[in-house]
């Protein structure tokens, strides 16, 4: 039958011999005994293995950091000072992330937990008193997105035993939200028409959704609205965690999307918080009568640790556990709008995801290699946008590598201005999130806006930059005064001529 | 080079030096751009082969491993060869011509290929080992488009191509990757260097990494007893090309090291560092490299 259709054994010739997948075997390089069910890194497992295997890389990543003191491998109790926020975002990796938490350390899976000890074991008693589930919905921030609260409320109520908090990306231009949380709102804008990115004070209130669309609209690149959804997300779940006397801050950031994020981050000049975006310890800065008080209770008291207990755990080892745990993945929006193109993230992700086909160890690379790295230079502060320590000296590096010229500062403001810039209170990434432009030109999602680029509001916890704390070595007049004015050509060719070659 | 030595009598005595890997249809040409900079610029020329220098050109590799992993073979021997051709014109200073667009990929390259010894040192301008002759990269923050308008308004000789064995190497996916992230936000490239400034290999990684020492059959710097150059030159001369690719071949090696017989092998020459070289005086020649397509 099948010589009618041509030439077998010509075709059979003609192919490429398919390359195989897996090392040596297709048996389960752990047991040995069973047929593999999935491939990891050319390595075998079946799916009773794989099943040890994950639960076991997600412990390892979060157990030796529940403790006040880290203590490596674990040999004693789990005792953190305070409750355990998840940070969900209805994706593969947070989806996984929650349905693990829960099968540990909300109503612990038999199938999964050895019951050895006896049962009044200090193991077996429940780690986190409370466990609450953060979810920031993003839909208000671009146009034909769809809501995905009810779905997630779904999820949360199917598994019982979690305290859900939902917000929205608005919240963090929202002062009830702000004043809900214990603090004392301000409103700030910026100039975002001047690179010296001039501070504000904003006296006429916007409701926190149009302030949210002015913010991300005014934004330059695709890149930068991509990233400021980001940050606000991960923000709005830090001051999350601290209103509710959270010690930790798990995200369900999988080995892949941290490669991305790794990756993406140094191609925004994020390489001084490649430590942070593995793990990091943030504080808040004591700015509320309520914040001192808890700081009076436990003085030895550690920052919110944000950990990523699926940092070891691939793309498709999560979707392996979705899969065999039958959970629902209610899915990401994507972020974007007519005419959108992608940005660095999304280029980023593509380009990883995509040399994983081929290079399937160069996820675990990229991690390791970063792990192996730390800031250089000095902290200067936090970054009033991220929360992230500022390098110092960026502020010279940047004049030093390129000429730049400022705006005229003669205009009269509409409104008060409050510090002269705002450039030396964010990070490096930050101050090209605001500032870098791209040739491209960037629509605006919500075209029949009315929002003003010179005004535009910024985030409730920008509001501390007026009350920047003190450190030992920052006096009072030490923050930069910039007094700028458009450049003449003249100008500017008598500055540089002394590099200029003739022309032959 | 030559027109701010001479506007500012910076006193420098300058070369050319180029390396010739021998492939046919890629460097012939460009060296004949390089030949005709030396009638422009009035500059002495050294042009160092592989052939001279290994008693391979890359044709010849090609041709005995194929195309997969020849860009190791390239890299290798080029470093060196730029190293012993400086040498031999008896200069101080080598400096190349890498621009943004090649630190800022150079840094993504060794993140995803996990070389945490040239993370740590290939956003520095200048780099000095004490067995190895000072490098510059005076174009670090000048982007390709800035160099390319630069060469196009001067009217200047620029030479650009794709080497003809490395259209799929990891370093051309960067390479593609770089250009979609520079589409999407041009400041991507700078900010990509201020991240490898911005970072420095952990105190506690650095204490396990090998300590440098000179190799026992050349003398150029190595981490090992034999240099990588060595083992890869002797992996070619034995029919075992791809085996010294590897780490384990190149262990294997290195621990037969000098004890193996390297007669009927070629093998390459001695390295001494130039007369005079010490790091605290100010260059007197810089070696100016010419750089295309790197």
């Amino acid at each position: 039958m099948s010589d009618s259709c041509g030439n077998p054994a010509t075709e059979t010739e003609a192919l490429m011999p398919r390359r195989r997948k897996f090392d040596k075997t297709k048996i389960c390089v752990k047991c040995k005994t069973n047929p593999g069910s999935l491939i990891i890194r050319h390595a075998v497992y079946c799916k009773e293995c794989f099943v040890p295997l994950t639960t076991h890389k997600f412990r390892r990543s979060l157990e030796p950091f529940v403790n006040a003191k880290p203590d490596g491998p674990r040999r004693t109790a789990l005792k953190p000072q305070g409750n355990l926020l998840v940070g969900f975002s209805g994706g593969l990796g947070s989806t996984v992330l929650l349905d693990l938490v829960h099968r540990y350390y909300v109503v612990p899976d038999k199938a999964l937990i050895q019951d050895d000890g006896g049962s009044h074991h200090p193991r077996h008693e429940r780690v986190w008193k409370r466990v609450v589930v953060g979810y920031v919905e993003v839909c208000d921030a671009f146009p034909s997105m769809v809501e995905r609260m009810s779905d997630v409320r779904a999820i949360m109520e199917g598994y019982g035993g979690f305290e859900f908090v939902p917000l929205r990306i608005q919240d963090a231009f929202d002062p009830c939200w702000w004043k809900k949380i214990g603090r004392d709102p301000v409103n700030l804008g910026v100039d975002m028409t001047d690179e010296a990115l001039k501070l504000l004070r904003l006296e006429e209130s916007t409701s926190p959704l149009e302030a949210m669309r002015s913010y991300m609209a005014s934004l330059p690149t695709t890149t930068a609205r991509s990233t400021a959804l980001q940050t606000l997300t991960r923000v709005l779940l830090q001051y999350t965690a601290q209103a509710n006397d959270c010690s930790h801050l798990v995200l369900g950031t999988s080995l892949t999307s941290l490669a991305v994020s790794l990756i993406s981050g140094v191609a925004h000049g994020g390489g001084f918080h490649v430590r942070e975006e593995m793990q990091e310890e943030w504080t808040a800065d004591q700015s509320s009568d309520r914040e001192v008080d808890v700081a009076k209770k436990a003085t030895k008291r550690h920052g919110l640790r944000i950990i990523r207990p699926l940092r070891d755990v691939g793309m498709k080892e999560c979707g392996a556990w979705s899969w065999w745990m039958g959970l629902k993945v209610v899915g990401r929006e994507n972020w974007e709008w007519p005419g959108f193109k992608p940005g660095i993230g999304a280029l980023t992700k593509a380009f990883i995801v995509g040399l994983e086909k081929d290079y399937p160890s160069t996820v675990s690379t990229i991690v390791r290699t970063c792990g192996k790295l730390s800031p250089k230079g000095i902290v200067e502060g936090k970054c009033i946008s991220c929360e992230r320590p500022i390098q110092s000296g960026i502020q010279d590096w940047q004049a030093r590598i390129s000429i730049r010229s400022r705006h005229n500062g003669d205009e009269q403001a509409p409104f008060e201005e409050v510090a002269e810039s705002l450039s030396p209170f964010l990070c490096y990434p930050c101050r090209i999130t605001l500032t870098s432009r791209s040739t491209r030109p960037i629509l605006n999602p919500f075209p029949n806006s009315n929002h003003d680029v010179s005004l535009t509001p910024l985030p409730m916890w920008t509001g501390r930059v007026l009350h920047p704390p003190k450190t030992s070595g920052s006096e009072e007049g030490d923050a930069e005064i910039v007094v700028g004015r458009t450049l003449a050509r003249s100008e500017m060719k008598n500055a540089v001529k002394e590099f200029l070659l003739q022309d032959e | 080079m030559k027109t701010l030595n001479e506007r500012y009598d910076y006193g420098l005595e300058l070369f050319l030096l180029s390396i010739d890997e021998g492939i046919t249809g890629y460097r012939d040409d460009s060296l004949e751009t390089v030949k005709r900079n030396q009638q422009q610029y009035d500059m002495p020329l050294k042009i160092l082969s592989y052939g001279e220098l290994y008693g391979w050109t890359m044709d010849a590799i090609v041709a005995q491993i194929g195309k997969k992993n020849n860009c190791t073979f390239c890299g290798v021997f080029r470093r060196q060869a730029l190293d012993r051709g400086a040498a031999m014109l008896n200069v101080d200073h080598i400096v190349t011509g890498h621009n943004a667009d090649d630190i800022a990929e150079t840094v993504l390259m060794n993140i995803m290929r996990g070389d945490i010894a040239r993370l740590g040192r290939c956003t520095l301008i200048c780099t000095q080992g004490e067995d190895t002759i000072k490098r510059s990269k005076p174009f670090k923050y000048a982007y390709e488009k800035e160099i390319v308008m630069y060469a196009y308004f001067k009217k200047l000789d620029y030479f650009s191509t794709e080497c003809i064995y490395s259209p799929d190497a990891y370093r051309g996916h960067a390479r593609v990757f770089l250009k979609d992230l520079e589409a999407a936000r041009p400041s991507a490239i700078i900010d990509i260097i201020h991240s490898g400034e911005a970072f420095e290999v952990k105190e506690e990684v650095k204490a396990t990494q090998k300590l440098q020492q000179t190799c026992k059959r050349c003398g150029y710097m190595s981490s090992n007893e034999l240099c990588k150059a060595c083992t890869l030159l002797e992996g070619l001369e034995r029919g075992l090309a791809s085996a010294a690719i590897t780490d384990r071949g190149q262990k294997k090696f290195a621990a037969e090291g000098t004890a193996a017989s390297t007669e009927n092998m070629r093998t390459i020459p001695f390295f001494h560092m130039p007369v005079g070289q010490t790091v605290d005086v100010p260059p007197g020649n810089v070696s100016s490299a010419p750089q295309t397509a790197p």
